[in-house]
């Protein structure tokens, strides 16, 4: 009797101790960054090398990609959920003159617990405009990439496909948009047809095709006369179907990636000319408020900080994904 | 005579592309609206006057013979007069007076993102993954996500306005003259004419700009670099160079470098014509009375003549470019030539 008693009297003091260095070294764990418990460690290793890389999530997973997804999530939210977000509506933001139902609202004030990011002329409520512009230039990016893009790979795969004198013409005329000066073409599109959204929409969309035409041919070009190509052609598919059924599922990935480069490049642009004045009155457009901030700068530099803050967020977001999407698509990458 | 024939080749494909571009300019001003017989006379004119006018001014034929005319007129060198920025001032002698100051703007920034865009790209593909890669990762990717304007206006109230170092705007300052013309480059003007205060002072109102264009365009050739150098260094030939004993400084910059450059070479060329339009939102912000500056006046103010002189010297210059980008693939790569 006395022995058992003893023997359960040692074991407590054992497991205790045990309970005390796990304690400790959990406490380790969760305050020191980088500490690294081994078995923790073997195991993760273990686990790491036997999932496979090949889901495409996973290749995913890096931190900045996070972050530029995280980023894009907050301005597509910003851009629909706008009404219910902005502290102030579209009409108190876009409007001409102050508005005589806050008098508190003085132009050019600094930040305080009613405009938190202060207000630039006419007394706008700088949180306001970075809401309600997230919308002018999403769009505008969007639907003149839904332009560009399948004009140019049409043109693209077509003028690969056949090659000879139809890939010289369609080449030469692409080359003719691609030579032309970009922001000098926008800006006399604009000064020709009017400054409404719907112009510059139109302009950035033709200005897009050549690049994407460009891309699918050097793409459509490698893989014409792969064996898959051959293949087709020999049970009967005729030449569309080969071109868009066969050819162009393989041969889109560049176009995707420089997609997402382009809808920064977009806004970006979107936001220059806006700065030199063509832009859309009655839009909200962020590079606008620049330029009319650019006179009181010494005196409210915030006016000026936070729509450029803006506009480099947003374009670091989509620049963040396309990166990361880069590196997840890159098929030298696979299996790592 | 490959190398001739190869740019031979280049320059017949380019000619039909440089009159597309002057049709479709062609077309664009004669859908602007605003009328330049009108803006020419005094607002009191009579309907003779108007006539009389049209016609010197050639706008009373039809559209082809006015086609034609103008496609005679821009290769011989009679550009027109420009009627609304400087009254009266023919087209080429405002381009060519605003000119060098771009081309000086430009090629600075060129230069400087050149040389350092490439030893950080090195550097980026050399330390994979580690912290000199990443933090030159993330200056390139804000650099290439930053409006021009808005650094410009960051850097002005930092350095001119907090600071006080550097002026805020402005190619000179107004208590210096200028040297005597001999380029028209004012750097090199006042170098030849020995007026070394009026360099330094060139220096020092351009290098906030230069800085702008410069670290937007560095962040380009950055990525592009790294990039290609990532994809040269998984190759045979550089594990060969490893394996044979050659340094590591040898084998990055002779071996993998040279076959490296050619996507930089075509990120270099594409952004020549994106430094462009950085030029003229750059001397927007910094007030500087240069072609991206005369491009928006003319834009504005609907100048036909002088819009129409603008885009073709525009476009001249980046088929020069283009040119000279497909050249240099024929230099640096042999393979290319055919």
């Amino acid at each position: 009797m006395e022995k058992i008693e003893q023997q359960e009297l040692e074991e407590p003091i054992e497991i205790r101790k045990e309970k005390r260095k796990n304690i400790i070294t959990y406490i380790k764990f969760l305050l020191i960054p980088g500490y690294i418990m081994e078995d923790l460690a073997v195991r993760e290793f273990e686990y790491e090398k036997t999932i496979s890389k090949r889901k495409f999530i996973r290749r995913l997973k890096s931190i900045l990609t996070i972050i530029g997804i995280g980023i894009i999530l907050v301005i597509v939210s910003f851009a629909v959920f706008a009404p219910w977000i902005s502290p102030q509506t579209l009409e108190e933001t876009a409007s001409f003159y102050p508005n005589p139902d806050h008098p508190n609202q003085w132009p050019y004030s600094p930040p305080s617990p009613e405009n938190p990011l202060g207000t630039t002329h006419f007394g706008r409520d700088l949180v306001s405009i970075m809401i309600w512009g997230a919308r002018v230039s999403l769009s505008v990016a969007l639907l003149s990439l839904l332009i560009s893009v399948p004009t140019g790979i049409i043109i693209g795969t077509i003028a690969a496909y056949y090659g000879g004198v139809i890939d010289s013409i369609l080449m030469r005329i692409v080359d003719v948009i691609i030579v032309f000066p970009g922001l000098v073409f926008l800006i006399v599109i604009i000064g020709v047809f009017g400054q409404r959204l719907e112009y510059f929409i139109l302009a950035f969309g033709l200005l897009g095709i050549g690049g994407y035409a460009r891309l699918i041919r050097g793409s459509v070009l490698q893989a014409r006369d792969l064996t898959y190509v051959e293949a087709a052609r020999a049970s009967g598919a005729g030449n569309w179907r080969i071109m868009f059924k066969h050819l162009l599922p393989n041969c889109i990935q560049p176009t995707v990636i420089a997609f997402t480069f382009a809808i920064g490049g977009i806004i970006l642009s979107l936001a220059g000319l806006a700065f030199l004045g063509f832009n859309d009155p009655e839009q909200v457009e962020w590079g606008f408020y620049i330029s009319q901030a650019r006179a009181e700068m010494l005196d409210a530099p915030w006016a000026v900080f936070w729509p450029g803050f803006m506009i480099m967020m947003t374009v670091l977001g989509f620049m963040l994904t396309g990166d990361g999407l880069r590196d997840a698509l890159d098929p030298r990458l696979r299996n790592i | 005579m490959s190398m001739l024939s190869y740019i031979m080749k280049r320059i017949l494909w380019l000619i039909p592309v440089l009159f597309l571009v002057l049709t479709l300019t062609f077309l664009l001003t004669k859908l602007m609206p605003g009328d330049p017989v009108q803006a020419m006379l005094p607002l009191n004119h009579t309907h003779a006057q108007y006539l009389q006018m049209e016609h010197m001014l050639g706008l009373d034929q039809p559209v082809i013979v006015q086609y034609f005319r103008y496609i005679a007129d821009l290769f011989s060198g009679n550009w027109g007069e420009s009627y609304t920025v400087n009254r009266g001032v023919p087209v080429w002698d405002l381009i060519w007076e605003r000119f060098p100051r771009t081309i000086e703007l430009t090629v600075f920034s060129l230069l400087i993102a050149t040389f350092f865009g490439i030893k950080t790209g090195i550097i980026s593909s050399k330390y994979r993954n580690k912290w000199q890669d990443t933090s030159f990762r993330g200056f390139a990717l804000i650099g290439v996500s930053i409006p021009v304007y808005w650094l410009g206006m960051m850097l002005q109230y930092l350095f001119a306005y907090r600071l006080d170092w550097l002026p805020s705007g402005g190619f000179k300052n107004m208590k210096y003259g200028d040297p005597k013309f001999v380029t028209g480059f004012r750097l090199i003007d006042s170098l030849i004419d020995g007026k070394i205060y009026m360099a330094i002072d060139y220096f020092s109102h351009i290098l906030l700009p230069v800085l702008c264009l410069a670290f937007i365009f560095l962040a380009g050739i950055t990525r592009q670099t790294r990039s290609s150098m990532l994809e040269i260094l998984q190759q045979d030939y550089i594990r060969t160079a490893r394996a044979k004993g050659c340094k590591e400084k040898v084998v990055l910059h002779t071996h993998a470098l040279k076959n490296a450059l050619i996507p930089v070479v075509t990120v270099i060329g594409l952004g020549f014509g994106g430094l462009l339009g950085g030029a003229i939102l750059t001397e927007a912000t910094f007030t500087m009375a240069g072609m991206g500056d005369l491009v928006v006046s003319a834009i504005f103010e609907r100048d036909i003549y002088l819009i129409n002189g603008i885009v073709f010297f525009s476009a001249l210059l980046i088929i020069a470019i283009n040119l000279l980008v497909d050249v240099l693939y024929g230099v640096i790569d042999p393979r290319i030539r055919y």
